[in-house]
């Protein structure tokens, strides 16, 4: 069998004293997407946040494998350069840092920890102009502050322009969804799609069902109360929708 | 009965009245042994107790006979230097630049020791008087040369009506433990627009104080930039006066402090006349065990209705020993004016910094990105191109723990 994109192995995690994932356990093959649902507070982006890196959760046991590689003692560069990407429940706004910098830095950054060399400009300037067509987005935003001023839709497009141009292996979406009309969701899965690969995993969370009418997953995986209680097709995301977390939370608890 | 103790005076303070004798400037030296240097009981020298951290004073400097690496060059910038406190020759000066010489320093007499002792010690001034729309940018290179010394310097600016310039000084020399002590004055005549920006690169081992005064005329513009970047112990006192209405004026300052420094910039903003309008922003970062000083005062006169001020300081803390101090004041006796001031400290953005590395951007190149946003809104209307990167440059090099 072939190496998975990721796994994850008994992983408990803490903030402070309080335990948010109570052993998750999750095998994502290369090329595959699979969706997290789960209600709000059920550990979701605490998962997110210790896959990318976050300095305020304390791993207590359990290993995260990137294609068979244990990333937990990486910093966060390096989990990005490695080949990690999180899309932002709420990207944040960073006045004072210009988008096409900030773009340039990471693209850069990334070739750089990989020991390729640097982008010229006019490659740089072609990457982004090719990637934000396809998102609708136009010059006037990529001039202004990082994310300064977005609209909602706008930040969530310019989380997805980001991934376009990094190309990461590992894709891990949280709540794309939130705070999108359908327009904007279109736009943005559209992105998202475009980027389905063989080579390239994601790891779709959300707590509607409605995003994954959009982004099809191969899996879709429940979480309630710090991990996973069943697994199935796409289905098991309509059948959420209908009947409500409830009965899972009863597995849970068992 | 009060009894009067005599202050215990320290070895900082023995040689600077030795030194006022020599330079016959009796009277002086008799009001320094009779007060001291300032302590923290000294209101506008609370933070910056000089008798504490000034502990010694090298030599009274002789003619610089050796000139150091200049600290900045500015492209295209006509330059003029001030060594060891004398007028050094310059080359031809570009149109509307008439370049002088006068006796004596060109500060207003006040009570504060900066002023006092630069008026005893500094023997010439630099006199530029420019006329009309100035092309190239002008650098005052002001240096401290040969072995550890004490130096005044002194330069008076003359900014004719409807004239335009920017002026830039730089305080730098070689690499002892110097104490240098700057003057300068600066009229901008009516309708005139002034940039003037002041940028402390001299020897890390050094002590800097630099005074520098600003009269502004009817409609005038000016903006102000003071940049500390380098030396133990630096302030820098600005006096600002609105003499004419109409005017307006930036006010602005980047007070940068690494382990072991100390850095002040206390700034007097006087309305005097109706209609006038200034913003004063000024950003501090602190660094190690450090301690960065802003003292702000906007002064508006009973007369001066209509005056606009606001003012705002801004700190950055990168360590957890750093020190920011800062401190507003108004004081306003017309009815009809907007004044306002704020201040406010902290750290680095946890999850701006998140967001970024999490990007694959290293920690400390993400840090500086930040730092460089935080400075934006200071070095951005300086709108001379080469002269804004020199000192984006300088900026970054200090991020860079150059």
């Amino acid at each position: 069998m072939t190496t998975p994109m990721l796994e994850i192995r008994d992983l408990h995690v803490r903030i402070e004293e309080r335990e948010i994932l109570k052993g998750v356990n999750l095998v994502l093959p290369k090329g595959e997407v699979h969706a997290i649902m789960g209600r709000n507070g059920s550990g979701k982006s605490t998962l997110s946040y210790v896959l990318a890196g976050k300095e305020d959760y304390e791993v207590t046991s359990g290993e995260i494998l990137l294609d068979g590689e244990n990333i937990l003692e990486m910093e966060p560069d390096e989990r990005a350069a490695a080949g990690i990407f999180l899309a932002f429940q709420y990207p944040i706004e960073i006045p004072g840092v210009a988008t096409m910098t900030f773009l340039k830095a990471a693209m850069n950054a990334q070739r750089k920890a990989r020991g390729e060399g640097e982008l010229t400009t006019p490659e740089f300037m072609k990457a982004v102009k090719e990637a934000g067509s396809r998102l609708h987005i136009d010059s006037d935003m990529l001039k202004r502050a990082l994310n300064v001023g977005f609209s909602g839709g706008e930040k969530k497009r310019a989380e997805i322009l980001q991934m376009a141009l990094l190309q990461p292996k590992m894709c891990i979406l949280d709540e794309t969804d939130s705070g999108l009309d359908i327009d904007a969701l279109k736009v943005v899965s559209e992105g998202v799609n475009a980027l389905r690969s063989p080579e390239r995993s994601m790891l779709v969370i959300t707590h509607y069902q409605r995003l994954l009418n959009h982004i099809v997953p191969d899996v879709v995986h429940v979480f309630s109360d710090g991990r996973i209680v069943e697994s199935g097709g796409k289905e098991l995301a309509l059948e959420l929708e209908a009947k409500g977390y409830a009965d899972f939370d009863e597995n849970a608890a068992a | 009965m009060a009894i009067a103790f005599p202050v215990r005076l320290g070895p900082a303070e023995n040689t600077l009245i030795e030194q006022l004798n020599a330079a016959g400037a009796a009277d002086q030296a008799e009001r320094l042994a009779g007060a001291g240097l300032p302590t923290r009981r000294v209101e506008t020298y609370h933070y910056t107790d000089l008798k504490t951290l000034l502990r010694s004073v090298p030599p009274l400097a002789g003619a610089a006979t050796s000139a150091s690496a200049p600290a900045l060059e500015v492209p295209g910038a006509f330059q003029l230097m001030i060594a060891n406190g004398a007028v050094q020759a310059h080359g031809t000066a570009p149109a509307g630049v008439i370049v002088g010489k006068a006796e004596g320093s060109v500060l207003t007499t006040r009570d504060d020791v900066i002023v006092r002792l630069n008026t005893a010690f500094a023997k010439e001034s630099l006199v530029l008087n420019l006329e009309g729309s100035v092309d190239p940018v002008i650098q005052i290179d002001r240096r401290t040369e040969g072995p550890a010394a004490h130096a005044s310097s002194s330069a008076r600016i003359f900014v004719a009506d409807n004239g335009s310039a920017t002026i830039i000084e730089t305080y730098s020399g070689s690499q002892e433990a110097h104490l240098a002590n700057h003057a300068t004055y600066v009229d901008v005549g009516a309708n005139a627009n002034v940039t003037h920006i002041t940028v402390d690169l001299s020897a890390k081992a050094s002590t800097h104080f630099a005074t520098v005064e600003y009269q502004i005329g009817e409609n005038a513009k000016l903006r102000s930039l003071v940049i500390h970047a380098s030396a133990a112990l630096e302030r820098t006192q600005i006096f600002s006066r609105f003499a004419g209405e109409g005017a307006y004026a930036d006010f602005t300052g980047l007070n940068l402090v690494n382990d072991g420094q100390h850095g002040d910039i206390t700034l007097n903003v006087n309305h005097e006349v109706p209609n006038t309008g200034s913003k004063e922003l000024y950003k501090q970062i602190a660094r190690g065990r450090s301690r960065a000083v802003f003292q702000g005062k906007i002064v508006v006169e009973r007369d001066s209705q209509k005056t606009d001020s606001k003012m705002m300081m801004q700190g950055l803390m990168l360590s957890d020993e750093a020190e920011i101090l800062s401190k507003p004041e108004l004081e306003i006796y017309a009815d009809d004016v907007v004044c306002g001031h704020g201040s406010t400290c902290g750290k680095l953005d946890e999850d701006w910094l998140f967001y970024l590395v999490s990007r694959g951007i290293p920690k400390e190149e993400a840090e500086t990105m930040l730092v460089r946003g935080f400075l934006e809104e200071l070095l951005d209307p300086i709108e001379d191109e080469a002269l804004n990167e020199s000192l984006k440059a300088i900026v970054d090099s200090w991020l860079l723990g150059k």
